[in-house]
């Protein structure tokens, strides 16, 4: 039997008010996420693939249409059904380097692991093994602003994968980092969807996440443009 | 998740440590001077009570009802020796002593003046009031009918000094007028003006004898054990020695303007306490909305990877509470510093004047033992109480608003 898609939205739309005036970002989006994928929305800034991504992740609600997440339907969840399922489905990687500075790289890593009541030697096994594999083990008991930009975007998809999510959202992923650096990120999340079959949607516009991408979903001006079906 | 919450607060305010030290350092200062001006204000109070009834007036009287209101000179104690026992075996009692009272005029070869004369018994005197203490020239009774103490101002206004002679003339009890012939044996000084200017203080016997009064008294002051038994036993002394005709009163009544001072103090130093709390209250939710803001990204995140909004509500008000904690270490330490150094030393105000009372000795500040612990516990419970406000506005912060505006 075929697996259910990770993401199903279904005229998907959200209007910003800004200064009292309507903006729509997203205008009527349909889109399907298989399971294993490794996906970038792209388009130009202001196109609405960050609004996009909120939408899908829960982050934001809609003004219309449905998001449906490995077929539950999370656009009439509560807000606090929703952190909950974000907590339980779906790993972040954030544009900024989005680590707690306060926490060390193994207590970053972990957070996510901790809201959802996991024991301290499963997380500590846990964390080891996902650092081992973006190749942060000996970096454990760092802080943050003790790595570079590349390395804290590491420990971000490290963490974003350590619970084992349906999906990982990178909301540009490589903004901030030179293009060896952001290239041999994407080669690890690349690497991370091989092996463990985790499914990874991207926004950028970046060429590096471009080249490496099964597929990619342009959205211009709100609207995915040729439904995003191939690359 | 307690703990990683602590761990993290307790971060954040070790991350921000300019703001932590300016904020705890200024709630910690504020903190001290209430300590301060509680410790000063509770000495200052226990100046003016020691002054007002360890001077002169004592912690509570007994007169013949009516006395008080009237000063008619016949009106006297009832059953002074029956009171008197019973004030004997009264364990609260420290000291009592009998007066008797009348107005009178005192002329010398200068002037003529109105003055009070009050006869004292020099033997009990001392146990009660500082009028041994308070001469500054000449001597305290030795039991010679014709010594004459007097004020100093009176003494200055009527060019008198020990050695001279004055003539005192009363109104006796039996109708008649009686004058004697008294020498200025002391001048005191109380500091106050009534009893300077216009009192003349002489042995109980000779009262007696141009008053025409014999073992009777107008006035017995009694000196408590512990001066706060009159506020806090007042209803017992009245019920014990209010009886049989006659009066019995507290000091608070007997000076009420005294005690609506002491009110006023303590009306004063909740005023202030109210007003650093509420300035606690501001600076701290100020820092903490500092805090917020400029950490918008990461709860942002935290909401974004499903931390509940009472998790990072929680966080805010155990960063509130660190701060809080911080100040009052420091509040309490500075505070009791400069309480114990000032109440060592004590504080002059030179020859000031504070509700008719000079303030002519040292004031020694005193922290009470509740106080203490109590403005501390209020300071550290308002910080953490400042932290509520802050702490919903992170809980309810929108994660891709709070990750958008801080990019």
């Amino acid at each position: 039997m075929k697996e259910k898609p990770v993401i199903v939205t279904r005229n998907l739309r959200k209007t910003y008010h800004d200064g009292g005036v309507p903006v729509e970002a997203v205008r009527g989006i349909d889109f399907t996420l298989e399971r294993g994928e490794f996906t970038a929305i792209i388009g130009p800034s202001g196109s609405g693939k960050t609004t996009f991504l909120n939408l899908v992740a829960g982050l934001d609600s809609p003004s219309a249409g449905e998001v449906e997440l490995s077929g539950r339907l999370i656009s009439s969840m509560s807000g606090r059904e929703l952190a909950a399922w974000r907590r339980d489905h779906i790993g972040f990687v954030f544009q900024a380097y989005n680590l707690f500075p306060v926490l060390t790289v193994e207590e970053n890593v972990e957070y996510v692991m901790l809201l959802q009541g996991v024991g301290a030697r499963e997380r500590h096994e846990r964390v080891m093994r996902v650092l081992e594999e973006v190749e942060l083990a000996d970096m454990a008991d760092r802080l943050p602003s003790r790595l570079s930009g590349g390395q804290q975007q590491r420990v971000a998809v490290a963490r974003a994968m350590v619970s084992e999510p349906d999906l990982i959202i990178a909301d540009e992923p490589t903004a901030n980092l030179d293009s060896a650096t952001g290239g041999a990120l994407l080669d690890t999340m690349k690497r991370l969807n091989e092996e463990t079959g985790m499914t990874f949607l991207f926004s950028t516009h970046d060429e590096v996440v471009m080249e490496r991408a099964h597929r990619l979903a342009v959205i211009k001006d709100g609207r995915l443009d040729g439904g995003g079906s191939g690359k | 998740m307690f703990r990683r919450m602590i761990v993290i607060s307790w971060r954040a305010i070790l991350k921000n440590r300019r703001r932590t030290v300016i904020t705890s350092a200024a709630i910690g200062i504020g903190l001290a001077s209430l300590l301060f001006t509680d410790a000063l204000f509770a000495g200052l109070i226990e100046f003016m009570v020691d002054t007002a009834t360890e001077t002169w007036m004592g912690h509570a009287q007994i007169h013949g009802d009516g006395f008080r209101e009237t000063g008619r000179i016949a009106l006297t104690v009832n059953d002074p020796a029956g009171v008197m026992e019973k004030l004997e075996e009264d364990t609260m009692v420290r000291g009592f002593t009998g007066r008797l009272i009348a107005p009178a005029t005192m002329e010398s070869s200068m002037e003529l003046r109105p003055i009070t004369l009050t006869g004292v018994d020099h033997t009990t005197d001392p146990d009660v009031t500082s009028l041994s203490a308070s001469i500054t020239e000449g001597g305290y009774f030795t039991g010679d009918s014709t010594e004459l103490i007097i004020g100093e101002k009176l003494a200055e206004d009527m060019e008198l000094k020990p050695g001279d002679i004055a003539v005192l003339t009363a109104a006796a009890a039996d109708g008649g007028f009686s004058s004697s012939l008294f020498i200025v044996t002391g001048i005191c000084s109380f500091n106050s003006e009534r009893l300077d200017r216009y009192s003349a203080f002489v042995n109980m016997e000779a009262a007696e004898e141009m008053l025409a009064l014999n073992g009777e008294y107008h006035e017995i002051a009694v000196l408590f054990g512990d001066p706060r038994a009159a506020e806090d036993n007042g209803d017992r002394f009245r019920r014990m020695y209010g009886v049989h005709g006659n009066t019995a009163e507290i000091w608070p009544v007997l000076q009420p303007q005294i005690h609506s001072m002491v009110q006023m103090v303590d009306v004063s130093v909740t005023v202030m306490a109210a007003i650093l709390f509420g300035l606690v209250l501001f600076g701290i939710v100020n820092s903490l909305f500092m805090s917020v803001y400029e950490r918008m990204y990461e709860f942002g995140v935290m909401k974004a990877l499903g931390t509940r909004t009472a998790v990072i509500s929680g966080l805010v008000l155990l960063e509130a509470f660190w701060l809080g904690l911080a100040a009052v270490v420091i509040g309490s330490l500075i505070g009791w510093a400069v309480v114990s150094h000032f109440g060592a030393a004590g504080l002059s105000f030179g020859e000031m004047e504070f509700t008719g009372l000079a303030l002519n000795r040292p004031i020694y500040p005193v922290l009470e033992p509740g106080r203490i612990w109590i403005y501390p516990v209020v300071t550290l419970v308002f910080t953490t109480l400042a932290g509520v406000y802050p702490g919903i506005h992170a809980g309810r912060l929108n994660p891709s608003e709070a990750i958008r505006r801080s990019l």
